[in-house]
C-alpha cells in the first residue's frame, strides 16, 4: 500500500487492503507488512481528519507527516526492535525445547535403569580404554617435558640420534650463534656417600655442562643449582644437586643437607640444592639421582674432558626469532668445518635438530609403533562398545515403535524426533564419558606405579591434561554419533500405520551387521592378545644357546671408586680367584655384557681376505668382552679351537673367539681357526681367531643369529664388568658373600647389584609381557562386551519372532525344524564376523610376526576358540526364547506378539 | 533532545501510553489524539515516537495487540493492557507522584541550606 488516495470520501467503506493479504496471515505473521499497515493507518487517519477540517489533500498530507516525524526513521527503528525480539524469542524457544528433550530423555531413562546402566558401562569401558591409551601416548610422545620451560627447546644429535663427543659439543657451542644456550649431559653411575654416612651407594648420575639449569629453567625445591665454567678447578665448584626422589628416599627429606659435604667416588662435593619433584630429567624415562658439573669429570672419571667421546646428550634453546631450520644450517656448516679439520677422527659426522616432546628420537620409533598398535586395539574396544549400545538402542527403538508412531501421527516432525533420540544418545554418551574419564584418572595413576623408579615420574605424570580432555570430549561426540545416529534415523523414519497397529516388520539386518562387526573385532583383539601370550611362552621356552638357570650376576663397576687400571685389574683377578673358591660355586667368569638384557656393543672389523668397499663397507659385528672360563660357565659349546686362557694376557698376541655365523659369513667354506682380522677399523689391531662357539641369542629370544666376536677381558681392559657365577647357593647367600668379599677388596665401592641372570633377562621380554597382559585385559573386556551384545541381540530377535514361530508350529512345523530355523539365523552373523576377524587378525599377525619372535600369522586354536565361544553365546541366547516359542498356544501366537 | 532527556521522556512516554490504554484498546493514532487533547498541546509529541515505544512494550509483555478494522474500515492494530502492563502503570503513577511531591517540596522550600 503506497501513497494516499485522491480525495477519499470519509467513511467510504472500501478497504485499502487487497483481499488476499488477509489470507496471507493464515501462514503466519508478516511483521514488515504489518508495520507498514500500522503506520499508514496512522498517517491516513490524521489526513482524513485534517481534510475533513477543511485542509486540502496536499496540505493535509504534509501536516500529517510533520506531526508524525521522520516516517522512515520510525520504521527502521521499529523493524530492528521487532527483529531483535524475534531473535531472542527464537533462542528462548530453542533452549526451551532442548530442555524439554532433556527432561523427556531423563524420564525415559528412569523407566529403564537397566538399559541405562548397561549402556553407560559399555561406553565408559570404551572411553576409559581410549582416554587412558591416549593419555599414555600424549605423555610419552606428544607432551613437552614436565618441569621445564619448553619454549624454543630442541635436541641436538650427531648423525641420526647419537650423542656428541666433548670436542664436537664444545666446538659447536662456542661457535653457534642461533642458540641462547647449547648444553650437554653425560649420564652414568657414580658412588655416592651421603654427609655423615660411611655407606656408599650406587646412584644414577649426570654430568652436565655450564648453563644446563639456566637453559632448562629447572625449578628447585631447595638451595640453588650450579652454573660454573666447565673447566673450573675451583674447590667451590665441586658441588652436587640431588633429585627430589633421592633426597626424600635416602636423605629422609632432611633440608639441612644443603651446604654439607658428600662424597662422590671418594671426591668431596658440597650439596647445593635439591630439584623440584616435577622435573623428571631432560630425557624422558631416565632421571639422574645426582647432577654434577662436568668440570668434575677429570676428578671423578680420571679422564680429561677432551677424551670424553660420544657420550654427551645435547639440547639447546633457540635464540628468540631464530628458526630451527636456520639453526640446523648453521650447525651443519660448523660441523663440516670440524670434520674438515680432522677427517680421520670425525669421518662423516652430521648434525641435526629434533623437537623436545616426549621420548628421545632413539627410542621414539618403537614407541610410535606401540602407540599405533595400542590406539588401534582400544579403538576396536570402543567400536565393540558402540555396537553394543547401538544394538540396545535398536532394540529399544523397536519396543518404542508404537510410541514413536503415535508421536509422528500427532504431528511431531521427523527432525524433532531424531533430535529427541539423539539427545537421549548424547546423554548416554556424556554419562558414559564421565564415568570413563573417572576410570581414566584411576588407571593413569595406577600405571605410573608400574613404570620403573629410574624414570623419576610423579604420580601425576600420565593424568589427563587439556589435550586428553579434548580428545575425550571428541571421543564422546564421536561415540554418540556412532551408536546413536543410525538407530535414531531408523526409528524416526518408519511408515506410521503398521507401527500404530503394532505389526511393523522386523528390522534384523542392521543388528546382524553390528554382530558381524563385534564378533570380527573381538576375534582380532583376542587373537592378537593370545599371539602375544603364546609368543611369551615360546620365548621363555626357546633354547637361546646358553643356560641361564643357576647363574647369578654381580655387576661390578670399578670405575665408581678411585684407582688406576692396574689396581682394577688386580681387583678383578682377585675377585675371580676368590669367587671360584667360594663354596657352592661351580664356575665363575667375567663378561662385559649379559645376553638378552638389552645392552649390546657393536663395531666394524676387517677380516683378512675379505674385500671391503671403503672403510664404510666393512662388516659390522656385535661383540662382548669375556674372561677365561666364560663359555664353560655359560654352557655354550665350543665348536672348534679353544677358550681364552691365562696366557692371553695384555702382552700376548690379540685373540678372539667368534660364533659359527661369523665363521660362515666371513670365511665361507674355509676353516676360520687361525684366520686374522683387524679390529674396529681397516687399520685396527690384528686379532687372531682361536675358537669358534655356538650361536647364542643377544637381543631377543629366538632371534636369527648374527655374527658375533668375543675378545679377551685380559687384553681389552674395562672398568665395569659382570661377574657371573654358576652356583647352587641361594641368591641371598651369594649376595652377602660377594659384598663381604668386595668390601675387603675395594672398600670404596658401593655394594654391587647381585641378581639372578634370569631376572636380569626378564627385561627383554618385559615389553612383550606388558603388551600381552594389556592386550589380554582389553581382549577380555572386548569379549565380555561382545558376548553381552550377541546375547542381547539374539535373544531379542528371537523373542520378537515368537508370533511367527507360533504360527509355524501351529501349521505343523516340527520343533527341531523351528530350532534349526532360529539357530541358522542367529549363527550366521557370528560366523561371518569370526571369518572377517580371522582375515584381519591374520593380516595383523603377519606384520607382528616380523617384529616379534613366536608370533604366527594364523593361529587356528585361537580363532576356533573365540568364534566357537561367541557362537555358543548366540546358541544359548536363541535356544531359550525359541523353545518357549514352540510351546506357545497357536491362538495366543496369532492374536498378539506373544 | 539530549540523551539524558530521552531517558526521561521515554519512561514518561511509556507511562502516558499505559495511561491512555487504561480505558480500553486503542490504536496508535487514537493514543496520539488522546494525548494531544488531554494535554491541550502542552506536551509536544512527535507522533512517530509512539511506535517504537508501543512495540517495545509489547515485546516486554505489558501490551497485547490485535488487528481490527478502524472506523473507516482500514486494517488497524489495537493495543490493550495486559495485567503486567496494568501493574506497571500503577507503579509508574505512584513513582511519578512521589517524584513530583519531592521536587515540589524542594522547590517550595522556605529554609535555606545550612
Amino acid at each position: 500500500m503506497t501513497g494516499a488516495h485522491d480525495d477519499p470520501p470519509r467513511g467510504a467503506t472500501h478497504t485499502s487492503e487487497p483481499l488476499w493479504r488477509r489470507y496471507a496471515r493464515f501462514f503466519g505473521p508478516d511483521p514488515v507488512a504489518d508495520l507498514d499497515d500500522e503506520l499508514q493507518d496512522h498517517l491516513t487517519s490524521t489526513e482524513e481528519v485534517l481534510v475533513a477540517g477543511g485542509m486540502t489533500q496536499g496540505d493535509a498530507r504534509e501536516e500529517a507527516r510533520r506531526r508524525f516525524g521522520d516516517v522512515s526513521d520510525v520504521r527502521r527503528t521499529v523493524r530492528s526492535l521487532d527483529a531483535q525480539h524475534l531473535r531472542r524469542a527464537g533462542l528462548r524457544e530453542a533452549a526451551g525445547s532442548v530442555a524439554m528433550d532433556l527432561r523427556y530423555a531423563l524420564r525415559m531413562f528412569r523407566r529403564s535403569p537397566l538399559f541405562v546402566l548397561v549402556a553407560i558401562l559399555s561406553i565408559a569401558t570404551g572411553v576409559a580404554a581410549n582416554a587412558t591409551a591416549f593419555a599414555l601416548v600424549n605423555a610419552v610422545l606428544l607432551r613437552p617435558l614436565p618441569g621445564t620451560d619448553n619454549d624454543r627447546l630442541v635436541r641436538v644429535y650427531v648423525n641420526h640420534h647419537s650423542p656428541f663427543s666433548w670436542q664436537s659439543l664444545d666446538w659447536l657451542r662456542s661457535h653457534a650463534t642461533s642458540f641462547e644456550h647449547l648444553v650437554g649431559e653425560r649420564t652414568g653411575a657414580m658412588a655416592f656417600q651421603a654427609p655423615g654416612s660411611t655407606e656408599t651407594q650406587r646412584v644414577r648420575s649426570s654430568l652436565v655442562t655450564q648453563a644446563f639449569f639456566r637453559m632448562y629453567r629447572v625449578p628447585m625445591a631447595l638451595g640453588r643449582a650450579f652454573d660454573a665454567d666447565d673447566r673450573s678447578t675451583n674447590a667451590d665448584d665441586a658441588v652436587v644437586v640431588l633429585s627430589h626422589a633421592y633426597w626424600q628416599e635416602v636423605l629422609g627429606s632432611d633440608s639441612s643437607v644443603v651446604g654439607k659435604t658428600a662424597r662422590v667416588g671418594g671426591t668431596p662435593v658440597t650439596i647445593v640444592g635439591v630439584l623440584a619433584p616435577e622435573f623428571s630429567g631432560s630425557m624422558l624415562g631416565w632421571m639422574p639421582q645426582i647432577l654434577l658439573p662436568v668440570s668434575l669429570a677429570p676428578r671423578l672419571l680420571g679422564t680429561r674432558l677432551e677424551e670424553l667421546d660420544g657420550s654427551f646428550y645435547s639440547s639447546a634453546r633457540l635464540r628468540k626469532g631464530f628458526h630451527a631450520s636456520d639453526a640446523t644450517s648453521e650447525l651443519q656448516l660448523l660441523m663440516a668445518q670440524l670434520v674438515q679439520s680432522d677427517t680421520a677422527r670425525y669421518g662423516r659426522m652430521t648434525v641435526r635438530l629434533d623437537h623436545m616432546r616426549g621420548l628421545n628420537a632413539e627410542v621414539r620409533g618403537i614407541a610410535m609403533l606401540v602407540a599405533v598398535g595400542l590406539m588401534a586395539m582400544v579403538g576396536f574396544v570402543l567400536l565393540i562398545a558402540c555396537a553394543n549400545v547401538a544394538n540396545l538402542l535398536l532394540g529399544r527403538a523397536a519396543a518404542r515403535e508404537t510410541e514413536i508412531g503415535v508421536r509422528l501421527a500427532l504431528g511431531a516432525t521427523r527432525q524433532r524426533l531424531i533430535r529427541q533420540l539423539l539427545t537421549e544418545s548424547l546423554l548416554l554418551g556424556v554419562g558414559g564419558a564421565m564415568v570413563g574419564l573417572a576410570l581414566t584418572y584411576v588407571l593413569t595413576r595406577a600405571i605410573v606405579r608400574v613404570v620403573p623408579a629410574e624414570a623419576g615420574l610423579t604420580s601425576e605424570f600420565f593424568v589427563p591434561d587439556a589435550r586428553v580432555l579434548l580428545f575425550t570430549g571428541g571421543l564422546c561426540l564421536l561415540t554418540t554419533l556412532l551408536f546413536g545416529l543410525m538407530p535414531a534415523l531408523r526409528a524416526a523414519s518408519p511408515s506410521v500405520t503398521p507401527m500404530l497397529r503394532g505389526t511393523a516388520a522386523r528390522k534384523g539386518r542392521a543388528k546382524g551387521k553390528l554382530i558381524v562387526l563385534q564378533a570380527g573385532l573381538c576375534v582380532v583383539l583376542l587373537s592378537v592378545a593370545s599371539q602375544f601370550a603364546r609368543s611369551m611362552v615360546r620365548m621363555e621356552g626357546v633354547d637361546n644357546g646358553f643356560d641361564p638357570a643357576g647363574v647369578i650376576d654381580v655387576a661390578i663397576d670399578a670405575g665408581l671408586g678411585a684407582g688406576d687400571s692396574v689396581s682394577r685389574q688386580a681387583l678383578f683377578e682377585r675377585v675371580l680367584r676368590e669367587s671360584r673358591a667360594m663354596a657352592g660355586v661351580q664356575f665363575a667368569a667375567f663378561s662385559a655384557i649379559v645376553p638378552l638384557t638389552g645392552s649390546n656393543m657393536e663395531t666394524v672389523i676387517a677380516p683378512d681376505g675379505v674385500p671391503a668397499n671403503g672403510s664404510d663397507g666393512l662388516p659390522r659385528t656385535r661383540f662382548n668382552i669375556v674372561s677365561d672360563g666364560y663359555f664353560v660357565m655359560m654352557n655354550v659349546p665350543l665348536r672348534a679351537g679353544r677358550e681364552f686362557d691365562v696366557n692371553d694376557h695384555l702382552g700376548a698376541p690379540r685373540v678372539a673367539v667368534i660364533n659359527e655365523t661369523a665363521a660362515r659369513r666371513w670365511w665361507p667354506g674355509a676353516n676360520a681357526l687361525g684366520k686374522m682380522f683387524r679390529w674396529g677399523s681397516a687399520d685396527g689391531p690384528r686379532t687372531t681367531v682361536v675358537g669358534i662357539v655356538r650361536d647364542i641369542a643377544y637381543d631377543m629370544p629366538g632371534e636369527d643369529a648374527k655374527p658375533f666376536v668375543y675378545l679377551a677381558l685380559s687384553q681389552e681392559l674395562r672398568k665395569d664388568v659382570v661377574l657371573q657365577l654358576r652356583t647352587q647357593s641361594p641368591l641371598s647367600e651369594v649376595r652377602s658373600a660377594m659384598w663381604e668379599m668386595l668390601r675387603s677388596g675395594a672398600p670404596n665401592l658401593p655394594p654391587a647389584p647381585v641378581t639372578t641372570m634370569q631376572s636380569d633377562m626378564s627385561i627383554t621380554i618385559l615389553p612383550i609381557r606388558v603388551g600381552a597382559s594389556a592386550l589380554a585385559a582389553l581382549g577380555m573386556v572386548a569379549l565380555l562386551l561382545a558376548a553381552s551384545g550377541v546375547y542381547g541381540v539374539t535373544a531379542f530377535a528371537v523373542a520378537r519372532r515368537t508370533r511367527e514361530l507360533g504360527i509355524r508350529a501351529a501349521l505343523g512345523a516340527s520343533r527341531r525344524h523351528l530350532l534349526m530355523l532360529v539357530l541358522n539365523e542367529s549363527m550366521r552373523p557370528v560366523l561371518a564376523g569370526a571369518a572377517l576377524g580371522t582375515l584381519l587378525a591374520t593380516a595383523a599377525s603377519t606384520v607382528l610376526a616380523r617384529a616379534i619372535y613366536g608370533i604366527r600369522p594364523f593361529d587356528p586354536v585361537v580363532i576356533c576358540g573365540i568364534g566357537g565361544g561367541l557362537a555358543l553365546v548366540a546358541v544359548c541366547a536363541s535356544i531359550v526364547p525359541a523353545l518357549r516359542a514352540t510351546k506357545i498356544e497357536p491362538v495366543m501366537a496369532m492374536r498378539g506378539d506373544g | 533532545m539530549r540523551d539524558a532527556d530521552i531517558e526521561l521522556i521515554q519512561g514518561t512516554l511509556n507511562a502516558v501510553i499505559l495511561k491512555a490504554l487504561s480505558w480500553g484498546p486503542q490504536n496508535g493514532y487514537s493514543i496520539a489524539q488522546w494525548v494531544r487533547q488531554t494535554t491541550d498541546g502542552e506536551l509536544e509529541l512527535n507522533e512517530g515516537a509512539l511506535y517504537p515505544a508501543l512495540h517495545r512494550m509489547e515485546h516486554r509483555g505489558w501490551l497485547e495487540s490485535e488487528w481490527g478494522l478502524s472506523a473507516n474500515n482500514r486494517r488497524a492494530k489495537y493495543y490493550r493492557l495486559t495485567p503486567v502492563g496494568r501493574r506497571t502503570l500503577r507503579e509508574r503513577t505512584a513513582g511519578w507522584e512521589r517524584l513530583v511531591r519531592a521536587v515540589a517540596a524542594v522547590l517550595n522550600a522556605q529554609v535555606k541550606p545550612a
